[in-house]
């Protein structure tokens, strides 16, 4: 087990190292000069020229890209070129928002999903099933955009019961917590419920049966643990893009997190935050990866982890 | 029947519950309009609240709540005295001498005096320092402290205009103390003279509280002032009408009505300077020809323009620079008429009009003003094809050009504001001939050697009377050579609750709460 985090945590490191590459190459394809667009729309020439040499950005592009190796690998991700902080605590501001609401977005998302498609899957083509898969569909089909405005006008502009948005306190994840967690409920619902079928037609669960196991536990046990393995990827893949920030949700409800920062960032071409949220995105993605194959050793303990 | 009282207890459970949270919720969000506490809901996140590194006029606005200018603008952007009493120049526009206020200290008890504003306006002067506004006094040799009181600017060239670039948000004083000691930081940490002091400021909100030796007696008269970031324009509106913003801006003028329907909010809606132009590439054919200039004016019928693309949130531009910049000249209107239009296409010898391709920003507002243009030029035969570029694209392809022969460009439909207030700004960088990107904004290419001496002369004194001559001649050779398609000037919209007085935005686009009140 620990020779396996070992080998795969290792693994990350040329991962990442062509991650840096192609997100230092491919932010610096992007068209536009990043000087001319940080100096401003009425900067003069003399401007653009101050704010290039500031970022460093007048040196040739090995010397950019090795200084930004040679930055991070101590541990540096240098200064946001639009702000002038330092990358870490720009990041650092933004990560725990995204966090905390990917964890309240997925944490009732993922219970109520499977629940709902494990109700549709026990209760196959009966109103139960259909009227699951009428909810999940709508559910995946709602712009989140909108939902998020209507949700806001019915609760902070009518009934005043939560704010409008902004990250100030438990009130404040309520409503983009639900609109960012329906599309993924929804996901959740349709891809369990077809696991749960497709694992019910089996022959060891018709054995099962056949044997007098009772109900619960043929559910349970035998039919939704085993449906549980594709589940487990869909909930680590939905996790991993949620925490890259929803820009939609963020944007709705002025949610200070890693999805708005990406784009003013592009907007701004703001380099060093780019190149550090991408990387971050992957490392993110790494470790997910890394839980959900270890969660399905505990799901299923046929499954080795070598 | 004991079933049915169980159900009913447990109804009854749950719906208190509710009811609770609900109130619970209500207090909470009621909590956070307290009397004496401002919320400003804004659409973007601050950058820096170091104004000589800001480079937009949110920011720049934000820090106006902390620090203070020699000189200021007031709310139609009329320079007037703030920390300086008085002021004077020489004849030849190159020394300018400031008289300051005395007993005045910034936030950190620093006494503000002549070596405050040396430590300033030379810390920005120097190109060493980076800072982004440095352009604004490039033209500054010195600063020479005359006495404790007296600080005179002595200038390497002259520059008739440095009395309003001194009122510009950009040259606010900071703190010396504060500048040596937080260093580059000092856009984090700001300590002026201002009604507000910084209190703190996290990704999209920032916090001052009422500066309580604030020099000017009485004022602010708010306790608290919170600028937070809301990007999304129906939930920025939503915050003011679920009362957590006393004042919001941008509107965009399709949202206009929401605010005006309700009756407990006020829509604000001052004319700007902000002039939205189409300028014509006068170094490629078929614009190199005034006739066609003319034409394409003459095309567009810019009430309608108003009408649909502003919701009635502008005016019709009638000079090359807008009403609340200096020494505005108003010129006799191009009438919408394209029987003239197709006239001087044919006199020019395009009888059956041209294709053409219009570039522009990628937004709502503008594409909708593109597509407007695009069916006018359609009725005198000009096929417009429009593409809306986004930032980075528009500085490859536009500003970023190294020789006039290289540029791409046609057609571009622009938005300009002279962020000094003064017809400098609002004209040099968008005519002169030395004005060709990449130095400057003049995509066009425009060349008039006679503008290019008015602009020139404009600068070389102080004297108003010898520089409204100037920008008049230059104003009326613009409009005659029809450099633009003049179009319009943007209204500047915000909400405000009906409670709130003295919550003004600028015509520049900023804002102005320093002594917002509530009745």
């Amino acid at each position: 087990m620990l020779g396996f985090l070992a080998r795969r945590l290792l693994g990350t490191i040329p991962v990442l190292l062509c991650v840096s590459l192609f997100s230092f190459g491919f932010v610096r394809m992007l068209p536009g000069d990043p000087a001319r667009l940080l100096a401003g729309p009425d900067a003069t020439l003399q401007e653009v020229q101050l704010v290039r040499q500031s970022l460093g950005l007048d040196r040739p592009l090995w010397q950019q890209y090795a200084t930004y190796i040679g930055q991070t690998v101590r541990g540096r991700l240098g200064q946001s070129s639009r702000t002038g902080q330092p990358v870490a605590t720009v990041i650092g501001e933004r990560f725990m928002p995204t966090l905390l609401l990917t964890i309240a977005a997925m944490g009732w998302s993922t219970i109520i999903g499977i629940a709902i498609g494990v109700v549709s899957g026990v209760r196959r083509g009966r109103w139960q099933d259909q009227a699951s898969m009428v909810l999940a569909v709508s559910g995946i089909s709602f712009p989140a955009f909108w939902l998020g405005l209507l949700l806001i006008d019915l609760f902070a502009v009518r009934l005043h019961w939560l704010p409008t948005g902004g990250e100030a306190g438990w009130a404040s994840f309520i409503l983009p917590s639900f609109t960012l967690g329906v599309a993924v409920a929804a996901v959740m619902a349709r891809f369990t419920r077809s696991a749960f079928v497709e694992v019910a037609g089996e022959d060891y669960v018709r054995t099962a049966r056949m044997k007098g196991v009772p109900e619960r536990l043929v559910v349970w046990k035998h039919t939704l643990r085993n449906a549980l393995i594709p589940v487990i990827t869909m909930a680590g893949l939905q996790f991993g893009f949620l925490l890259g920030g929803s820009i939609v949700i963020e944007t709705v409800f002025a949610w200070p997190g890693l999805g708005r920062l990406l784009v003013d960032s592009v907007n701004y071409r703001d380099y060093p935050v780019i190149q550090a949220e991408i990387l971050l995105f992957s490392f993110e993605f790494v470790l997910i990866n890394l839980v959900v194959d270890l969660l399905y050793a505990v799901v299923n303990p046929e499954i080795r982890l070598a | 029947m004991s079933y049915r009282m169980d159900i009913s207890r447990r109804g009854l459970l749950a719906g208190s519950t509710a009811a609770a949270t609900g109130l619970a919720f209500q207090r909470l969000a009621r909590a956070q309009t307290r009397s004496g506490s401002l919320t400003v809901g804004v659409n973007a996140n601050l950058l820096t609240l170091d104004p000589a590194d800001a480079n937009d006029t949110l920011s720049q606005s934000a820090a106006r709540l902390m620090l203070e200018g020699l000189l200021s603008f007031d709310k139609d952007m009329k320079v007037i005295p703030q920390l300086a009493e008085k002021y004077e120049a020489n004849d030849s526009a190159t020394e300018f001498t400031f008289h300051l206020r005395q007993g005045i200290k910034f936030q950190d008890g620093t006494p503000f005096d002549a070596n405050a504003v040396k430590v300033n306006f030379e810390r920005i002067a120097n190109p060493a320092n980076h800072l982004k506004r440095q352009g604004l006094i490039a033209m500054l040799d010195h600063v020479e402290v005359v006495d404790d009181h007296t600080a005179k600017c002595v200038l390497k060239s002259p520059f008739g205009a440095f009395l309003p670039t001194v009122a510009h948000p950009s040259l606010q004083l900071l703190s010396p103390a504060a500048i040596q000691k937080y260093g580059k930081d000092i856009g984090r940490n700001p300590v002026g003279t201002g009604p507000f002091s910084f209190v703190n400021w996290s990704p999209d909100t920032l916090k001052v509280r009422k500066n309580p030796t604030y020099w000017q007696s009485g004022q602010p008269y708010l306790n608290d002032v919170t600028i937070r970031s809301n990007p999304e324009d129906g939930a920025r509106i939503a915050m003011l009408q679920a009362g957590e913003a006393q004042f919001i801006y941008p509107i965009p003028p399709q949202l206009a009505k929401v605010v005006q329907a309700n009756p407990k909010l006020d829509l604000v809606n001052d004319p700007s300077i902000v002039v939205r132009y189409m300028a014509m590439n006068v170094m490629k054919k078929p614009y190199d020809d005034p006739r066609v200039r003319q034409a394409l004016n003459y095309a567009v019928d810019k009430k309608t323009f108003v009408r649909v693309v502003y919701n009635g949130f502008a005016e019709p531009l009638l000079s090359a620079e807008p009403p609340h910049v200096t020494f505005y000249a108003q010129q006799a209107e191009y009438a919408y008429d394209p029987a003239k239009a197709k006239q001087l296409l044919a006199e020019a010898g395009h009888p059956n009009g041209f294709a053409a391709t219009l570039w522009g920003a990628n937004n709502t507002l503008s594409i909708t003003g593109m597509q407007f243009l695009q069916q006018q030029f359609a009725a005198i035969g000009v096929k417009l094809k429009v593409e809306p570029l986004e930032g980075g694209v528009m500085a490859s392809r536009i500003w970023t050009v190294q020789h006039p022969a290289d540029s791409q460009l046609e057609l571009y439909y622009g938005a300009w504001s002279s962020s000094t207030g003064d017809a400098d700004w609002a004209l040099r960088p968008l005519f002169a001939t030395s004005a060709f990107p990449p130095s400057l904004y003049n995509v066009g290419y425009y060349s008039n050697q006679a503008v290019d001496a008015d602009l020139k002369g404009a600068l070389e004194t102080a004297d108003p009377e010898k520089r409204s001559g100037f920008y008049a001649d230059a104003q009326k050779r613009i409009w005659q050579d029809a450099a633009w398609v003049f179009i319009g000037v943007e209204s500047v919209i915000g909400g405000r609750d009906k409670s709130l007085h003295d919550a003004y935005r600028l015509p520049d686009g900023g804002m102005m709460i320093d002594a917002a009140k509530y009745a």
